[in-house]
């Protein structure tokens, strides 16, 4: 099942002067993390704010969970952490969440269930009756995350979630979206926090001046094609002899070897002949690079042939 | 029930600004006033003496003229003091609304964004209407119980306050949405609010004008703007009791009313948030 799927959304503002998306179509499976990167002003942000209402896009359209865009009861299953969101500063969390738990048309006995339980998963509960003004920009940043949790969305749309907290409190936002994925929830987020996303997201797409660069399994772009990582127990020459007989490219970092193959075949022989020669392998993993080097690269070569 | 939460959040959010509990204590303390400081010697549905704050008067009127006096007079105070201090304070209602990362709280819910927008607005009015309803009923209370003298034209006079209220915040709305700016809505519509027994005297200003082209200019002003004076005369006829000539001020101001929040809900619901 698709949760997300866009067709051809087009946004530009300032009289068309400034072109925040183009042409954006993608497909988010259900029960995924997906993550949306791409530099400042890219349209990530724009591209989240079509889809949750707050935005008309100029072209294109879009679903949810099924629904068309304008279907504002498809909403009962959506949850939604803006960027910036603004709680009113004279209420306390428990008012937070049970005046905005209404508006997402839950019902009083519901939310009184409901409310302890997502402010102990935040780690709010010992703040639940003090007022938010005394709130650091962490504590109102795992506020927000409660209230966009607090209809049991199925589809949870997250802009900058972990912006402001600490790598403590970094982590646990972390497992608490693995716990929510697990469930079945799909979770579609925008950060620059390129790490963050690399731990946890399983699909991700790069956007671009309002340009849909890449989209697929972040498994995918992250692996280096051909490209194998090989660790032996204290041996230092036969790899290389090897694939210099085989006429294979090798480079070394400390006891690692990084060979370049040309199939899978190429690499069963490789392996054949190392143990041939008695040398012990203790590992064989397919080459990565990191998700901040791959974004860089992309978004550079869509710069290049912009 | 989702826009029933809004109007609450809308209630809470005036409580937290001081505004409602300003409105209620003034409120309070003209009901109290009368409550204490009036005492009327009543003989035969006749006044024979009257004090207030402990000074007596002995010259005779008729009681009813009295109460009559001091309900108008009280229904004077809201059209005017209170209704300039009620769109004061609910003014920046709509500009909080529509700041960024708090108007995304409400559009983002499975509420329409004509639900939202009336929503707020019910609310604006709802507050205004409580306090409005409280100080008059209170009022109408002590003084009815005081003489056994009910006025009902009393009661109705909050009703049109209200809808007076509604029609001048129609245009805050409107203005609030499309500038974001509460001062600037308060402005112009305090502007039209005093603009209207200007124009109610528009048959003297034909003379000082030198083109026909004015006078008509003014005679639309007149017909499309709200009547706040008419409707001022109006709301002292129904307290005193006597025959009103014609609705048309009420009608008209309350058809401009529907147009500009009409207009106003559209205004939102095309806007980029």
């Amino acid at each position: 099942m698709v949760a997300v799927e866009t067709r051809e959304i087009s946004k530009s503002f300032s009289r068309g002067r400034v072109q925040a998306l183009s042409a954006c179509s993608l497909q988010v499976p259900a029960g995924i993390i997906f993550t949306l990167l791409g530099p400042n002003g890219a349209g990530k942000t724009t591209l989240i704010k079509i889809l949750t209402g707050l935005l008309h896009p100029d072209g294109g359209g879009a679903r949810l969970l099924g629904a068309p865009l304008g279907d504002v009861s498809v909403r009962r299953r959506i949850g939604y952490l803006s960027e910036n969101h603004r709680f009113p500063e004279f209420l306390t969390p428990n008012q937070v969440l049970f005046y905005f738990g209404r508006m997402a048309g839950l019902e009083r006995a519901d939310l009184s269930d409901k409310i302890p339980r997502l402010l102990r998963i935040v780690k709010l509960e010992s703040w639940s009756n003090v007022k938010i003004r005394k709130f650091s920009k962490g504590m109102m940043q795992r506020l927000g995350l409660a209230h966009a949790l607090v209809n049991d969305p199925e589809l949870v749309f997250l802009d900058e979630p972990t912006d402001g907290i600490d790598p403590v409190g970094r982590r646990e936002i972390r497992d608490l979206l693995i716990e929510l994925r697990n469930r079945g929830v799909t979770l579609f987020i925008n950060s620059h926090l390129l790490s963050e996303v690399e731990r946890i997201s399983d699909e991700v797409a790069i956007l671009d001046r309002g340009v849909l660069l890449e989209k697929g399994r972040i498994d995918r772009f992250l692996s280096q094609d051909h490209q194998v990582q090989i660790r032996l127990a204290g041996e230092g020459d036969t790899l290389p002899q090897i694939c210099a007989a085989l006429e294979v490219p090798v480079s070394r970092t400390d006891d690692v070897f990084t060979i370049t193959i040309a199939d899978d075949q190429q690499l069963n022989r490789i392996i054949d002949e190392v143990r041939k020669a008695g040398a012990l392998i203790r590992s064989i993993t397919p080459s990565k690079i990191s998700l901040e080097d791959y974004f860089i690269k992309v978004v550079e070569e869509g710069g290049e042939q912009k | 029930m989702i826009v029933l939460s809004i109007i609450q959040l809308t209630f809470r959010e005036s409580l937290a600004k001081k505004t409602f509990i300003a409105f209620f204590s003034i409120s309070t303390f003209i009901a109290l006033l009368l409550l204490f400081a009036l005492n009327l010697d009543v003989v035969d549905g006749f006044q024979s003496t009257i004090s207030v704050f402990g000074k007596e008067s002995s010259s005779t009127i008729d009681l009813r003229e009295i109460i009559w006096g001091v309900e108008g007079g009280l229904a004077v105070f809201l059209f005017t003091g209170g209704l300039f201090m009620a769109l004061f304070a609910t003014s920046n209602l709509f500009t909080n609304l529509m700041q960024p990362g708090f108007v995304d709280l409400f559009v983002s819910k499975p509420v329409s964004r004509l639900g939202v927008i009336s929503a707020r607005f019910g609310g604006a009015v709802a507050i205004v209407a409580f306090n409005i309803f409280y100080l008059v009923i209170a009022t109408w209370l002590i003084l009815s119980i005081k003489t056994g003298l009910w006025n009902w034209g009393y009661l109705l006079s909050g009703i049109l306050i209200v809808v007076t209220f509604a029609v001048l915040y129609s245009l805050v709305t409107l203005l609030s949405v499309l500038t974001g700016s509460s001062a600037f809505s308060l402005m112009i519509t305090y502007l039209i609010l005093f603009f209207s027994p200007l124009l109610l005297q528009r048959d003297r200003i034909y003379a000082l004008l030198s083109s026909r082209i004015y006078g008509i200019i003014v005679d639309g002003l007149y017909y499309i703007l709200p009547k706040t004076s008419e409707l001022g005369n109006i709301t002292q006829k129904v307290v005193r009791g006597a025959e009103v000539a014609s609705w048309m001020p009420l009608w008209s101001s309350m058809l401009f009313g529907l147009a500009v929040f009409g207009l106003a809900a559209l205004v939102f619901c095309r806007k980029n948030l």
